[in-house]
C-alpha cells in the first residue's frame, strides 16, 4: 500500500521539484526563463525515471509504471509551461494587468495607447528573431528555423479538424 | 499496466465524445464544455466502480485496488488539463503563430516590414481580446470605459505576483 502511494505521489513531487529548481536557476544562477524551465523539466524527468524503476514489479509492469508516471509528469509540466507563458506573453493577461493599474477604467482608445498591435508586433518579432525563427534581411522578414512554423501548421491542422476553420476570423 | 491502459482509454473515449459533439454543434463556452465532457466521462467510470467494486470483476475485468483507482484518476486529469491547455491555443489565434504564417505565405522573397505590420492591426490583435475579457466577466463596460471586475482583479494579482517570482521585468504581451 505504502509503495503504491509512493508511485502515486512520484510525478507530483517531481513536478514540484521541477518548479523549485526553476526558481533556483532564476534567482541563484541568473538563468533566463526558457533555460530555467528546460533545466527544471529535465531534473524532474530524470527523478521520475530514477524513482519509477525502484519497484519489485515485473519488467513489463515497471515499463508501464514508468510510462504512466512520465505521462503524468510531462502533462503537469506542460500545463505549467503554458501558465508561465500566459504570465509572460498572453494578450489577455497584459490587458487585465493594464486595467488593474487604472482603477477608473480605460476607454478603448486609452487601452490602445497602453498596448496596441504595434507594441505586440515589436515584442513578438524580437522574440522570434532572437530565437532564429524569423530572419530580418534587407528590410524583409524571412522564415529562419522551422520549429514555430511546424507548430503553427500542426495547430492549423487541429483547428481545421476541430473547428472546421483555419482562423478565428474565418 | 491496467492504470495506463484504463487512464489513456478513458481519456480517448472522452476525446471522441468531444469530437462528436463538436461535429454536431460548436458550443459557445468551449472550455467549460470540454471540462463538462471530460469530467462527466470520469464520473461515469469512477462512480459505478466505487459504488459496486465487484461489478467489473463480474464482467471479466481485473479488480482495481484503491491506489490503482486513484492513479488512473490522476493520469486522466493530467491528460485532460494538458489537452484543455492545448485547446486554448486552438480556439484563438496566437499572434506569434499568425506572424510566422504571414512570413511563410510570402515565400522565398520574404515580406516587407511595412506590409507585415499593416497586415496585423488592433482590430485583429487587441480588440477581440478586450471583448473576451468582458465575455468572461473579467472586465465590464461602464460609461464607455472598461473596468476590471473582482474576478479580473484576482487573476491580475496572481499574474503580477508570479511575474515577480519569475523576475519578468518587461511589460510582456
Amino acid at each position: 500500500m505504502f509503495v503504491s502511494l509512493l508511485h502515486l505521489l512520484t510525478p507530483l513531487s517531481c513536478f514540484i521539484i521541477n518548479i523549485l529548481s526553476q526558481f533556483f536557476f532564476i534567482w541563484i544562477l541568473s538563468f533566463g526563463l526558457l533555460k530555467s524551465e528546460l533545466f527544471g523539466f529535465i531534473i524532474g524527468f530524470l527523478l521520475v525515471l530514477m524513482m519509477g524503476t525502484q519497484t519489485d514489479s515485473s519488467v513489463q509492469d515497471v515499463h508501464a509504471i514508468v510510462a504512466t508516471k512520465l505521462i503524468i509528469y510531462t502533462s503537469l509540466s506542460y500545463c505549467y509551461f503554458h501558465f508561465v507563458n500566459l504570465a509572460i506573453t498572453a494578450r489577455r493577461i497584459r490587458l487585465i494587468r493594464e486595467l488593474y493599474s487604472f482603477e477608473d477604467g480605460l476607454t478603448m482608445g486609452e487601452i490602445l495607447r497602453q498596448y496596441n498591435a504595434r507594441d505586440m508586433i515589436e515584442n513578438r518579432i524580437k522574440r522570434l528573431i532572437d530565437s532564429g525563427q524569423i530572419v530580418f534581411r534587407n528590410g524583409r522578414y524571412f522564415i529562419g528555423k522551422p520549429v514555430i512554423l511546424l507548430i503553427s501548421e500542426i495547430i492549423i491542422i487541429m483547428k481545421r479538424s476541430l473547428l472546421g476553420k483555419r482562423s478565428e476570423f474565418d | 499496466m491496467a492504470v495506463l491502459v484504463t487512464g489513456v482509454g478513458l481519456f480517448l473515449s472522452a476525446f471522441f465524445i468531444h469530437l462528436l459533439i463538436w461535429r454536431v454543434r460548436l458550443p459557445n463556452k468551449q472550455t467549460r464544455s470540454l471540462l463538462l465532457i471530460f469530467f462527466s466521462a470520469l464520473a461515469l467510470w469512477t462512480i459505478p466502480l466505487w459504488l459496486f467494486p465487484l461489478l467489473y470483476s463480474k464482467i471479466g475485468l481485473p479488480a482495481v485496488t484503491l491506489t490503482e483507482y486513484l492513479h488512473t484518476i490522476f493520469l486522466f486529469i493530467s491528460l485532460t488539463f494538458a489537452y484543455i491547455t492545448t485547446y486554448s491555443g486552438i480556439e484563438v489565434d496566437s499572434p506569434s503563430l499568425v506572424m510566422v504564417m504571414i512570413v511563410k505565405k510570402a515565400g522565398c522573397d520574404g515580406i516587407m516590414k511595412d506590409d507585415f505590420e499593416n497586415a496585423l492591426t488592433d482590430d485583429i490583435l487587441v480588440k477581440p481580446r478586450v471583448r473576451d475579457l468582458v465575455r468572461d466577466n473579467m472586465a465590464y463596460l461602464a460609461n464607455n470605459k472598461f473596468k476590471i471586475t473582482h474576478k479580473g482583479a484576482r487573476i491580475a494579482r496572481l499574474f503580477i505576483f508570479y511575474r515577480k517570482i519569475l523576475k519578468a521585468t518587461d511589460k510582456g504581451g
